[in-house]
């Protein structure tokens, strides 16, 4: 049997009056159930159950004195001896658990992570407009991202749903270059046919020729405008880039001097460019320089468009598909080989005269091989 | 090598530098005789004698004096207030003298005093014996404040407190007294003081914890880890000085913070850290600092004990509501 004894209720107080029991014999106890209140010299104390279990004899009945140490209530179960408790106040479980903490760092751990410095209010900002900071660069003090930088992020921010696909090289600068293009250039697009029925040699040879002939007779044509000092510059080399379409994006490498090359140079050239563009081995300097553009789409599908100007050229002539067409010859219908152009200008650095006469060269030239 | 107990290793590194030094004496209520309340200094009557062993009065303001006396004339005392809640009445002598030493006599004399005391709830013991009121003598200039966690840290930080020219107030937490053991090799190794103990390390928060509640709060990591939250535990240990490098360090790479600790909340050491976080890591901060704290309450009784401890799911939900923040 378990004996519980009236434990000193107060600082070394002798004895204790039942004031009323909450328990009777027979009843099962959880720990810390109140089971008997004792009256004190200093006051009526709840006495809780130390363990769990049933109550089989309780010393005493209301209003007995009990001493203090003496024999209260008595639980089922076998007295085991008293071990030292490791306290003489409260109670200290023994614990048989081995600790484990692994490796203890003194100090710091080694930062893996880049962090990112940002005010909250910042980063309250960039949730709202939904932002990740990891992609946004910071402008403030001590590398902190500050509020115009995730504005500016969040304006840049893709509102595409689902997976997006970030563009990369020759793609990304198309990208950015046409937006250039659109939000300054001026441009006007003229369409007009050449007959070319005659021409039995290279026709992007002749195409390329007859744009060089047509930039000596308007000089204006072949040219690089400046928008924002409104200067113009204009180039005795006819520096023609040829836009070629490849499954990485529009590459524009520059046939250089276009005037001193022979149909046979050209053509050559145009097959490097071609095979270095396709190995990804093409030179920087192969795509800068160009004072004109051809876009010769017309090997592929398409009559007429309006090709979009690089800055800062002022021009660009677009060949679409050459057709068979009955035109007619000499007031009489015949049977045609006819090549669609496109010609767009910048009409601030180019007039209308300058552009139609230079268009009249080239379908001139062509008609005239 | 022997596993051993918290308290097992406060008598272990006692017992090791009283031996290594003459000058190390300990002396508090039934320390000697009796072995302390709970065993802390058992056997150290025997090995040393009761020139360096001694039992004082029940008077703590005295133990104090004594003790800073002894410090003064060149003794290392380790004196021992039975529970912090009995260490009230030696304030005086701490704050008023042993904190003072040192700049009263412009680096003359110093007061290498160590004070211990248990501290904590948890233990079902009665009204006074489960203070943590760490944050009293860590406001007071010129006293540094220790706070172990693990039989190793008890052992390697109380040896340092002792050799530490200064006075230093070492608080054990009860509770985990007898909770675990722990290989502690009895080799005279002290742990550094004034900094914190990274116990394991995480990318998405830095809990900051230190004595009794580095149990719950390395466990609550445990869990985290299965829900796929890594937390990064620091154990603060030496609470002044204040390692706060470690901790912006941390705060740096996770930018959240939970601070969790077992005194009352209000000025408890966790407003410190936070305050200091606000100061000078608020950049990297993700989510506001939280503080999983006891209540603002008198330490309750037994009954009521394990509702004022702050446990497990207290620390999980301040987790979560720093995860909330992206």
């Amino acid at each position: 049997m378990k004996i519980f004894h009236l434990p000193d209720l107060g600082e070394g107080l002798a004895e204790a009056e039942i004031h009323e029991w909450y328990v009777k014999e027979g009843d099962v106890m959880k720990v810390d159930q109140p089971m008997v209140s004792m009256e004190t010299a200093k006051a009526v104390v709840d006495v809780p159950a130390p363990q769990p279990g049933k109550i089989v004899k309780l010393y005493g009945k209301k209003g007995d004195i009990i001493q203090t140490h003496a024999p209260l209530v008595e639980f089922e179960g076998e007295e085991t001896k008293q071990k030292d408790q490791g306290t003489v106040v409260g109670s200290l479980e023994e614990s048989t658990l081995l600790l484990d903490e692994g490796d203890m760092i003194i100090g710091a751990a080694k930062k893996t992570a880049s962090t990112i410095k940002a005010m909250p209010a910042v980063r309250a900002l960039a949730k709202q407009m939904n932002v990740d900071l990891n992609s946004v660069s910071p402008s403030g003090p001590q590398g902190q991202i500050t509020a115009d930088d995730v504005k500016k992020a969040a304006g840049q921010k893709s509102k595409l749903p689902g997976n997006v696909e970030p563009l990369h090289g020759v793609r990304r600068s198309m990208a950015i270059v046409m937006t250039q293009s659109h939000q300054e250039v001026v441009p006007v697009t003229l369409i007009d046919d050449a007959d070319v029925s005659e021409i039995k040699v290279d026709f992007s040879a002749c195409l390329l020729q007859a744009m060089v002939v047509a930039a000596k007779a308007e000089p204006s044509l072949n040219a690089w405008y400046d928008g924002k000092n409104m200067e113009r510059c204009l180039h005795n080399e006819v520096n023609i880039g040829l836009a070629m379409d490849t499954e990485e994006g529009l590459f524009v490498p520059v046939l250089k001097d276009v005037a001193k090359k022979t149909p046979q140079e050209l053509r050559e050239t145009i097959d490097e460019f071609k095979k270095s563009i396709r190995s990804r081995s093409i030179a920087p300097s192969d795509l800068q320089g160009a004072t004109i553009t051809l876009s010769n789409f017309g090997t592929i599908a398409g009559r007429y468009a309006s090709p979009i100007i690089v800055p800062p050229m002022v021009a660009i002539l677009g060949c679409g598909k050459i057709r068979d067409e009955v035109r007619v010859v000499e007031g009489k219908m015949a049977i045609r080989r006819v090549a669609p152009l496109s010609l767009t200008f910048d009409h601030r650095a180019v007039t209308g005269g300058e552009a139609t006469r230079f268009l009249a060269t080239v379908i001139k030239y062509l008609e005239g091989k | 090598m022997a596993e051993i107990t918290l308290v097992e290793a406060i008598n272990q590194a006692l017992a090791y530098e009283m031996q290594a030094d003459p000058d190390v004496v300990v002396l508090g209520e039934d320390i000697a005789k009796n072995g302390g309340v709970f065993r802390a200094t058992v056997g150290l009557l025997d090995k040393f004698g009761p020139e360096r062993v001694r039992d004082t009065p029940l008077a703590e303001s005295m133990i104090a004096g004594l003790a800073i006396g002894m410090a003064i004339e060149g003794l290392k005392p380790v004196a021992e207030f039975q529970f912090m809640g009995f260490s009230y009445p030696a304030l005086d002598q701490i704050i008023n003298h042993a904190s003072r030493i040192r700049n009263r006599t412009r680096g003359k004399m110093s007061c290498p005093v160590v004070f211990r005391t248990p501290y904590g709830s948890g233990i079902r013991a009665p009204e006074h014996h489960s203070e943590s009121t760490e944050t009293l003598f860590a406001h007071i200039p010129g006293l540094r404040v220790v706070m172990p966690s693990s039989p190793a840290r008890a052992y390697g930080l109380l040896l340092a407190a002792i050799r530490d020219p200064d006075p230093v107030i070492f608080l054990e937490p009860s509770r985990l007294y007898r909770w675990a053991k722990q290989e502690v090799p009895d080799n005279g190794k002290a742990l550094p003081l004034d900094v914190c103990f990274t116990l394991r390390v995480g990318d998405d928060v830095t809990l900051v914890t230190w004595g009794s509640l580095v149990k719950e709060t390395l466990a609550v990591a445990e869990k985290l880890a299965k829900e796929g939250i890594s937390a990064e535990v620091i154990d603060l240990a030496t609470i002044k000085p204040m390692d706060m490098e470690t901790i912006l360090s941390s705060v740096e790479k996770t930018g959240r913070c939970v601070i969790v600790h077992e005194a009352a909340r209000t000025c408890g050491v966790g407003a410190e850290i936070s305050a200091q976080l606000a100061e000078r890591g608020l950049m990297f901060l993700k989510a506001p600092v939280q503080r999983v704290t006891g209540y603002d309450t008198i330490v309750p009784y037994a009954r009521l004990e394990k509702f004022y401890l702050p446990n497990e799911n207290h620390i999980i939900e301040a987790v979560q509501r720093v995860m909330e923040f992206a």
